[in-house]
């Protein structure tokens, strides 16, 4: 109620939130994005980046996002009134303060992500760290860690966690959760057709 | 530590033990004074976001950053 009362004051007249869909690439963000589509929710795409093997339904991207870190003019942003942008994790805290945001965080197991990421960065053949896995684990720990505690920071920005693995398991849920995360708007009865577990590749070995 | 206050916090006694020696060892002048800087440099790395380097490189690979 408090948290309610606090964002109508604070947001003025900045208009509908954005709906962020964040976390660390290839931790079911575009699932989340297609879940959103189907729900019924406008996405902030340029469609630039086609669906390939990684992504088979698509990547929902907005290109200009890529610069966030450098680009000094970010009032595009404000186009997202109203729909999705997906915007990684460490891409955050550069989204400019005049919006709302109401971030969607998708966590999976930092090994799947991993290895995800290694064979996407094999098919592309571009430059990759010299960080190893470990090291690599606890750089992104650091980054789900640090996207948490802004979020209690800004008063412009919600967090609702969402767990991948989870969302294969029961679509359903995951779909109910975020719908009252967003107000109840979406139809969750298509949100939940959108996901496709057998899009889940890679998983940790238990 | 001058000019801030302070709080307690509860560290388990064989913990606080090696802390101590280990303080002593590293010439700091207390274990106090080694735990706040072992604090402090942690917390670095969730408050400063411009030293992920190696997590810029690997968005660059994947193609989520320019």
């Amino acid at each position: 109620m408090f948290e309610t009362l606090k964002r109508k004051l604070f947001s003025g007249d900045r208009g509908e939130p954005i709906v962020i869909v964040s976390g660390l690439p290839r931790s079911g963000t575009s699932m989340m994005m297609n879940m959103l589509h189907g729900g019924g929710l406008a996405v902030m795409s340029d469609g630039e980046r086609e669906a390939d093997i990684d992504n088979p339904k698509g990547y929902f991207e907005y290109e200009r996002v890529k610069d966030l870190e450098s680009e000094t003019d970010k009032s595009y942003v404000r186009e997202g009134r109203g729909k999705v942008l997906k915007v990684i994790s460490f891409l955050i805290k550069d989204l400019p303060d005049d919006n709302d945001y109401e971030i969607i965080f998708m966590r999976r197991d930092l090994g799947e992500v991993l290895k995800s990421q290694a064979k996407m960065i094999d098919r592309l053949g571009t430059a990759d760290t010299d960080a190893d896995d470990e090291a690599m684990k606890e750089a992104y720990r650091n980054d789900i860690v640090r996207t948490r505690l802004l979020c209690k920071k800004r008063p412009n920005m919600r967090l609702l966690e969402v767990h991948y693995k989870s969302t294969i398991e029961d679509a359903q849920a995951t779909a109910q959760q975020v719908n009252a995360f967003l107000g109840g708007r979406l139809d969750e009865t298509a949100m939940k057709v959108a996901v496709d577990g057998s899009l889940y590749r890679n998983r940790a070995s238990s | 530590m001058f000019g801030s206050s302070t709080v307690k916090v509860k560290i388990d006694k064989d913990l606080m033990d090696r802390l101590r020696k280990v303080a002593d060892v590293a010439g700091y002048a207390t274990a106090e004074e080694f735990v706040t800087h072992v604090l402090e440099k942690e917390m670095l790395h969730f408050e400063d976001a411009g030293s992920d380097e190696d997590i810029r490189e690997k968005l660059k690979g994947l193609g989520y950053i320019s």
